[in-house]
Formats: structure tokens, sequence, C-alpha cells
């Protein structure tokens, strides 16, 4: 294992000035809202985070806490987990089942099955935690983080749009109280980012302690929002959109609802607003998360779950005795396809890396032994 | 009674240059006066409005100096006689009215005192106004001390009438700006009631005639100025060196000739009428010394005009070696001193001379360090440009197409440096800001996808923006238009203008109401208060979406120095050293190392901001940036 830094002046610097060269500049940010609301820097603006002015601190938090730095994942699993990383196809696993929530209330803006919302509303139940950080879109589709508070809150913030936001920033500007547990629900890379804050010895200053409830989804990738709303306005006009959903391989078409028509855009035509900090992810379920929660191709109303700790486990096993959700287990040929999918995520990002000036100069770092291990395993899985 | 309008013949009394011009008109009986303000010029007129009421006189701040020239040239056609004034700038904005007026001519006397910044101290360029008389044929006259101030002011009413032509005298910083004792003369009691003779039209069309009764006048103007008493040397009768200087250079040449004890070897011939210049006299000098120098501040404006008069001569006059701008003895930029001016005759005279230790200027920079604030040139404490420029920097920073800034003169051209976060990217002429936006609004025909924004201060875009507002409109420009409304002409000391209700004599006028005048031109108006750096950064996002023509946006907050004249402070504002960040992760100093107002200090110590409560004003808007919420504001 070697480290790699920027040097700037003959000093390492691991600060804003480092992570507007290798991540801005490289188009690598996620937009996940890691560095945002931390210090007057640093601002999002329309799917973009934007620098302010320059800070001339060596070493800061955005550096520190953002998924597209340098990174030791071994050292990032093993301050969550306890042990390196090893689990190559869909990251640590306890259990990976199917479910959906009972509640229909759930199922009205849901992507499928509802299992993310009814999991923090029975959470709030519960009192295991006292407020969520979630991501509502507004009008214009934009995601932006919100802490939510009650059950109306947490339905507002069902569905997707396809478009990462700059959820953590919520989480890091507040206000909090000071003792309120906290559950959060975000992508991958914004799971990874509550990972490294967790993990990061700098001054934390942020709430992450009280962070109790860690809810990952499924992402293959976001896509750029300008662009992206260009292109869906230009395709239904001035209808406000209600809903976004892609249809399963190997059909691959967005459906948008809006006005009282669904409008069908092949994703193909989409493929160009993919953003760049996507195509380097490794990421597919949240590897990091307590519970992981994403679609189950083919089945209509259900999601994948996918439990990778002990709270995680508990929290669903109780949601399941309560009747808050039902479980099934998930069919040998889709379990095998997430693994699939989960993997050629991994090894495209791995050849993306490569053709960005090689893996030896990637944000993250794995062993050589896990690379090939990653790129024997994914061999010749078809799109 | 203020000494400029006491009427004790032979009273010696101390005043500053530009007051001793605004003397001399007052003893030319003198009863328009206008002008535009600008350094170093401005003191003229704004003495005369100060006693503009006891001595029956009209004086008024125009809104551009064209017009101002204007106003008091329609005093000379009624037979009155009119001052005008204006800074080195301003003649060109006037040069259109005055190189039609030299061929109608004026009738009573017409005074324009143009007053050069060399060095550019205060201003955007660096201009040598003197060329203006040549071009235009007009007598010009350089007064080198304070009594001549005066003293010249007085016998340019009398040329101009004799000859029915405008007479230009130039003034320079170290004249307008020093004091020094003037012996005053007798303040005329004249009840002349003007009138035009509607039957002497007043045209330059046609112009050969007219350019030909100009030249007969300018032959006229030769004549007189032979004889002036203005032209004076100093000297052996055959020096070694002969020293032509001018206006400033004159005090200049008399150190350094007394420093050097060179006064049997060097001469000095100050001449006070430039243009024309005496052609016999400067003949004569020439004849006396083998080797000329000539000092004068900007461009070798006497220099080469000299040389032109000893080509004219060349055969009987001889060989002469010349030294000045040309040959490199004299910097041919930036203001003559003392030392420089020593150093051209020392090198040229071959005289050693050390005037101090050559470490002395070091030392004294390092002594004036330990006492002097290190404090860049920037905006006072409470300015309200400071909170405008840094919600320009947000916005622009968010709206992310490296949107353009075109700048414009006031104290908002400091939005070029550091204090404006570096913001401006353009700085030229009164208005330019504007008419560049009329341009850049364009290009997006062309494919330029990044916004266009021109600052505009209020005062400015009564002189020269208004007409640019109007091409906008008309031609169907893009942009976004900011309006910073201090409600003063501050730059230049506050002079009144016509949004500020009052007149250069105290009297209260009507407003010309900025978003009226926008609304009317087309333009959507906002108007918002900088102070509330958000809501600005929002309405500055918002106008830059909206991409329909011209948009203005109206930044109203009072002038920080104004405010403090007669209205107590907004907030106490401390700095929570609990909570401050300092230099840790979460802040890095915002406020002092990149905000900057005057009234934040950082203490290096403690390594947390303070604030200086002898010099903050209390505008609380430091409390709005502060990241920590450390800075707290508390409503007085």
């Amino acid at each position: 294992m070697f480290s790699r830094q920027i040097e700037i002046g003959g000093k390492v610097s691991k600060g804003l000035k480092a992570l507007e060269e290798k991540v801005f500049n490289e188009n690598f940010c996620a937009v996940c809202g890691a560095c945002l609301s931390l210090c007057p820097y640093l601002r999002s603006w329309k799917g973009r985070v934007v620098k302010l002015d320059d800070c001339t601190l060596e070493e800061g938090r955005c550096f520190a806490y953002c998924p597209r730095t340098e990174m030791e994942l071994d050292e990032v699993h093993r301050g969550i987990f306890g042990k390196n990383y090893e689990e190559i196809e869909v990251g640590p696993v306890r259990k990976i089942l199917m479910a959906r929530a009972k509640d229909p209330i759930f199922h009205q803006k849901a992507q499928t099955g509802g299992v993310v919302s009814a999991l923090i509303d029975f959470a709030f139940q519960e009192k295991m935690i006292e407020a969520g950080v979630l991501t509502p879109r507004n009008g214009d589709l934009l995601p932006q983080g919100q802490i939510v508070k009650n059950r109306k809150e947490i339905l507002r913030c069902a569905g997707s749009s396809y478009v990462s936001g700059p959820t953590l920033e919520a989480f890091n500007r507040g206000p909090w109280k000071g003792e309120e547990r906290i559950g959060i629900v975000g992508l991958p890379c914004q799971v990874l980012a509550m990972a490294r804050m967790k993990i990061s010895k700098l001054d934390k200053k942020t709430p992450i302690d009280r962070v109790v409830l860690v809810i990952g989804l499924f992402c293959t990738w976001a896509l750029d929002y300008k662009p992206f709303m260009s292109l869906l306005h230009e395709r239904v006009g001035g209808h406000s959109i209600k809903k976004l959903n892609i249809t399963p391989p190997p059909e691959r078409i967005l459906e948008v609802t809006a006005g009282n028509k669904l409008y069908r855009i092949p994703v193909d035509d989409l493929r160009s607003f993919i953003r760049p900090s996507c195509r380097v992810c490794l990421d597919m379920t949240a590897e990091l998360a307590d519970i992981s929660v994403g679609t189950v191709e083919g089945k209509e109303g259900w999601n994948t779950v996918i439990i990778r700790t002990a709270v995680g486990e508990d929290l669903l096993k109780r949601a399941q005795r309560e009747g808050i959700v039902e479980t099934r287990l998930l069919p040998e040929d889709h379990l095998r396809h997430l693994k699939q999918a989960s993997l050629l995520k991994k090894r495209r990002a791995l050849e993306a890396i490569d053709g960005k000036g090689g893996i030896e100069k990637a944000y993250v770092r794995l062993s050589t032994d896990l690379i090939q291990r990653i790129l024997s395993e994914s061999k010749g899985i078809k799109t | 009674m203020k000494s400029i309008i006491q009427n004790i013949p032979g009273k010696t009394v101390l005043l500053m240059g530009n007051e001793a011009i605004a003397r001399g008109a007052l003893e030319a009986g003198v009863k328009v006066c206008a002008a535009y303000p600008g350094n170093p010029s401005s003191e003229i007129i704004g003495t005369l409005a100060q006693v503009a009421d006891e001595m029956g006189l009209h004086v008024e701040w125009s809104v551009n100096e064209k017009v101002a020239l204007e106003v008091a040239a329609a005093a000379s056609f009624a037979g009155l006689r009119g001052l005008c004034a204006m800074k080195q700038n301003g003649l060109n904005v006037a040069s259109d009215f005055l190189l039609n007026l030299n061929l109608t001519g004026c009738r009573g006397g017409l005074v324009l005192v143009v007053a050069d910044d060399p060095a550019g101290v205060s201003s955007s360029n660096e201009e040598d106004s003197r060329i203006f008389a040549k071009l235009g044929d007009l007598p010009l006259l350089e007064p080198a001390h304070f009594q001549e101030a005066k003293e010249m002011t007085t016998f340019a009413f009398e040329i101009s009438e004799q000859l029915g032509l405008p007479v230009l005298i130039r003034s320079v910083t170290r004249v307008s700006h020093a004091r020094g004792n003037v012996c005053l003369d007798e303040l005329p009691q004249s009840s002349h009631r003007p009138g035009f003779e509607t039957n002497r039209p007043l045209t330059a069309f046609p112009a050969l005639p007219h350019h030909k009764i100009l030249h007969e006048k300018f032959n006229r103007a030769k004549q007189i100025v032979e004889a002036s008493p203005f032209n004076i040397y100093r000297g052996p009768e055959k020096p070694e060196l002969m020293v032509f200087t001018c206006g400033s250079g004159w005090m200049y040449s008399l150190e350094a000739v007394i420093s050097l004890n060179a006064q049997d070897r060097v001469g000095i011939l100050k001449l006070g009428t430039t243009w024309p210049l005496p052609e016999n006299l400067v003949t004569q000098h020439l004849r006396q010394a083998d080797r000329i120098l000539f000092l004068e501040e900007v461009d070798p404006f006497l220099e080469n005009n000299v040389k032109e008069i000893y080509a004219q001569n060349c055969l009987t006059l001889g060989l002469k070696a010349f030294f000045g701008k040309t040959s490199g003895h004299v910097p041919d930029i930036g203001e003559l001193h003392p030392e420089n001016v020593l150093r051209a005759i020392q090198s040229i005279m071959n005289i050693s001379y050390e005037p101090r230790p050559s470490d002395y200027a070091a030392r004294a920079r390092e002594a004036a360090a330990e006492l002097i604030p290190d404090r860049a040139l920037g905006f006072c404490a409470g300015c309200p440009h400071r909170s405008t420029y840094w919600a320009i920097k947000v916005a622009l920073a968010l709206d992310g197409r490296d949107g353009i800034v075109l700048g414009d003169i006031g104290c908002y051209s400091l939005g070029i440096g550091p204090s404006g976060f570096g913001q401006m990217k353009t700085l030229h002429a009164m208005g330019s800001g504007t008419g560049l936006a009329c341009g850049f609004g364009q290009l997006n025909h062309f494919g330029l996808n990044q916004p266009v924004i021109a600052v505009c201060g209020d005062s400015t875009f009564y002189h020269a923006a208004m007409p640019a507002l109007a091409n906008a409109h008309y031609n169907g420009a893009n942009f976004l238009l900011l309006l910073l409304d201090n409600s003063a002409t501050a730059m230049t000391g506050f002079q009144p203008h016509p949004g500020t209700g009052e007149t250069a004599t105290g009297k209260e006028a009507p407003v010309i109401d900025l978003k009226a005048i926008c609304e009317v031109f087309g333009a959507r108006v906002e108007v918002v208060d900088p102070f509330d750096v958000e809501a600005t950064v929002k309405t500055l996002l918002n106008l830059l979406q909206d991409e329909k023509g011209v948009r203005v946006l109206i930044l109203k907050r009072e002038c920080a120095l104004l405010s403090a004249k007669h209205q107590r402070r907004l907030f106490r504002v401390e700095v929570d050293q609990k909570r401050c960040l300092g230099e840790t992760c979460g802040c890095n100093r915002l406020c002092t190392r990149l905000f900057k107002c005057p009234g934040l200090m950082w203490d290096k110590s403690a390594g947390k901001a303070r604030i200086d409560e002898a010099i903050c004003t209390g505008c609380g808007v430091c409390a709005e940036i502060c990241p920590a919420s450390a800075i707290r504001k508390e409503k007085i």
C-alpha cells in the first residue's frame, strides 16, 4: 500500500485546493453534499458544487469526507465493519431478501416497494431515530437534502429523479439540537462519504456520531441535472413532471409521467448525461450502509433488501414482526443477476479509471488481488 | 468670513491652488461657474459654490463636463464671464463642444481650467490635456505657484475677451492641491446685465471662414504672450545648461539648482504661456545656451513645441543638445519631483551630489511600516460596494458561466482589485461599462455564452451611461446593468448630483429617479439593499437567468461616509470569541482574509477576529457572512 497526495509548494495538500484539482476540475464531483455547509467556500447550485473562494488550509474536512478523494477502501471498511474489504460482489451481507411495505400509503409515490419510506417511518415510531435526513425534490426535480421529522415529510421524499443531490449538505447544516439520533437515506456515494466522516480523525463539528441508521439506495448512475432537465423539458413541453421510472432491461426506457401523459425516452438518449463521477464509482448497492434497498427486476412492487449490519437486521426483523414490511426470499436467478450487475459496475469503473490514467492513480485504492478478482469474476457478464 | 471672499487688497492669505484659481475668477468678476467634479479639479467649483449666494454667482455641478462647458459658454455668449473646471478626462468629454467653440469664439471672458493628474493618482488614466490647446488653436496658461494661479486666472479672462476665444488653464495635482501664500487684489463690483445679440449668431459653420478667423485670433495671441509677465528667466546670461520649464517644474527646478549650488551655471526659463509659445523669447533663450533641458509633467509638450521653433530657426541658432523626456533624462511617465529633476540636471552637468544616504528610502520605509497599518487600497469600512461585489462574486460563481463584469468610474472602480474581489474586468471612461455592455450584449449571436454585467454609479449614470442604456434597449442588447446607487459622487468628495435632491449651492432640487429613468428606457428594474447579501445574490441570479434584453438592478445604500454624517450606527457589532473559528477548518479567516472590511481585525495571538470599534460603521454585513455566526450584530 502506498499513499499519494498532491504536493503543492512542497507540502502535502489535503485541503480545498487539492479537492478542486482532483475532483472538481476532473469533473469527478458526485454532488453528494459531504463538503457543503462545513465552510463558506463551497456551495451547491442547480446540481453543481461551486467553489466560491480559495481556502489556504492544507487539510480540511471537504477533502477528508469526499467520496472521490484518495482513500484506502480497506481502511474505510475496517472503520465501519471491523474488517477489510473482501466481499467483492455486493459488499458485506448478512441477508438478502425481497420486501415491500404493507401500508399502501408508502406505495403511492414509491419507486417500487416503498420499503425505504416504511423503514424510516418505522424507525421514528420505534424511537430509534428522532430525525431523518432524506432527499425531497422541489418542483424542478432538483434534489435537496432535508431534515425530516414526520411521515408527511418522509412521503415527500419518496421516488427518484435519477439525479444526485447534495443530501449531506442538510446533514452538515442542521440545525441540530444536539441530542437527536439520526437516520439517513443516501446513494452509494453519500453512504461512502458518511463512512469517511465517521472514521475521519479531523475535528468533526457535525453530528456524525449520532447517526444510528444508514439506509443505502442502489444506484447504477445519476444524471447531470442541467442537460437532463433541458432534455426533459424539450420532450414533455411545459408540463410539470410527476414521476420518473426506468423500465428493466432489455427495454430500458425512461417513463416520464407529466401532465396526464406518459412520455417514453430511451435510456440510450440519456447516457451522455451520466455524471463522469458515476463512471468511476465501484458501488452499486451502497455497500457501507446498514441496509441497502433497490428494485427487483421483473417484480413490480418489490424491493431487494441487503442487510449488512446488526442494526439493519434488528430493524428489519422488528418491522416484519410489527407488520410494517413483508419479506420473501430473493429468487436465486435474481440474486445471481444482482451480483452480476454489481460486479459489472465495478468492472466498468475499473476500466474507466484505467482509461483516466491507470488504476494506480485512482481515488480509491484496492489491493491487486481484489482488482484481479473483480476482473475475473465479472468476465463474460453481459449488459 | 471665508478668506476667498475677503475684499482686503494687499492682504496675504493661505490658499490651496484651486482656491487661488477660484479667487482669481472672483477678482475677474466671474458670474457663472460650472463643472463636473473630478480630482484634482473639484475644489475650484466646490469653493465657489460655498460663496455663490454672497457673491451673486450661479454655480452648478453639471451632469458632465460637456454640459458644464456649455453652461459656462452660454454666460460668455450673453456677455458675462464664465468659468468651467474639470479634470483631464473631462476635457475629452467636453472636447466636441470645445472644438466648435474655438471656431465660433466667445464674448464675455470664458476660462476653462483643466487640472491634470500626473501619474493618475486619482484617475483611470494619465493624460496631458495641453494637446487640446494646440488642437484647437486656443491660448494655454500654466501656473507654477499659488499667486500665479490667482493672477493667471484673472489674466485669462482678460485675454479671452480681447481675443474672443476661450482660454485654457492647465493645473496639475501639486499646484491644485498644495497650499501657499496668496496676496489678494480687489473684488470688483459689477452688475452687467446679460444679453445675447441675436443679430450676431454663433456658428462654426461654414468652417473655412471661421477657421481663418481663428488663425487670425491665434496670431494676435502670439503677440500678447511675448510680453507676458508669467514668462520669467532666472540665471546667468550665458548658462551652461538652459532649463525650459512650466507649471510644477518651476519650483522643482529652483530647488534642484540651489541644492546643486549651480546657480551660476544653470539658467531657468519658466514659461507661463505655453500655447502659443512666445517665439521671440524662446529663440532668444535658445541662443544663450548649447544644452537645453525640458522639465514638465506628463507629455513632452513644451519640449516638442520648443523644438519646432528651434527647427524653424536652426540656421541662426546653430547646434544644440536637447535633454528631456525624448532623451530619457526625464521620466516620460508619472510626476516630476525634486529628486528626478535634480538627477536630470546632475547627470547632464556631471555634478556629484548625494542629497541623502543611499539607504535612506529603504530605512524610511522600514520605519514607516511599524507605524502604518498594513492595509491595501480598498473600500472604506461599511462601504456598500464591498457587499455588492461580494454578492456579485457569489452569484457569478454559482451561475457558473464565467460572467463578465464591465467596470466604470467611481469608488467602485476599486472592484478591479482585491477590495472588490477582482470582479471587475474592464475599466475605461465614464459610462463605458454600459457602452461596452451594449456591444458584449450582442455577441450571443456569435455564440458568446458568458453573461454580461455592467456596473455603474449613480453620478456616472447621469453623466454618461444614460445614452448607452437608451442604446441598449433600442438595439436589443442583452445584459444586466447594476446601478450602485450610494446617493453621492463619493470618489470626488460628495458633490450632489441629479439624484440627490440638492444643488451645488445647497438648495433643494428635484430628484431624477434612477428607477423611473431605467423603466422609461424599457428595462426590467429591481431594487435591493446590498447590505442584504443573500437577497442580493438571489436577485442577481434571477436577473442573470432572465436573458431578455437589458435588466437593471439598483443596489441602493447610502455611502458609509455620508451616513456617518447624519445617522447613527445601525448595529453594535462584536465577535463572540468562543464561537469564532479563526483559522480552523470551517472558516479559515473568511472575514479578515477575504471580506477584509477595515473594521475587522485579526488578533494573531488569540487566533480570533475582532471588531475595530474606532473604524466599524455598524453596517452588520460581516455578521451575515460569518460562517460560524460568531459575529453578532445588535440593533442600536
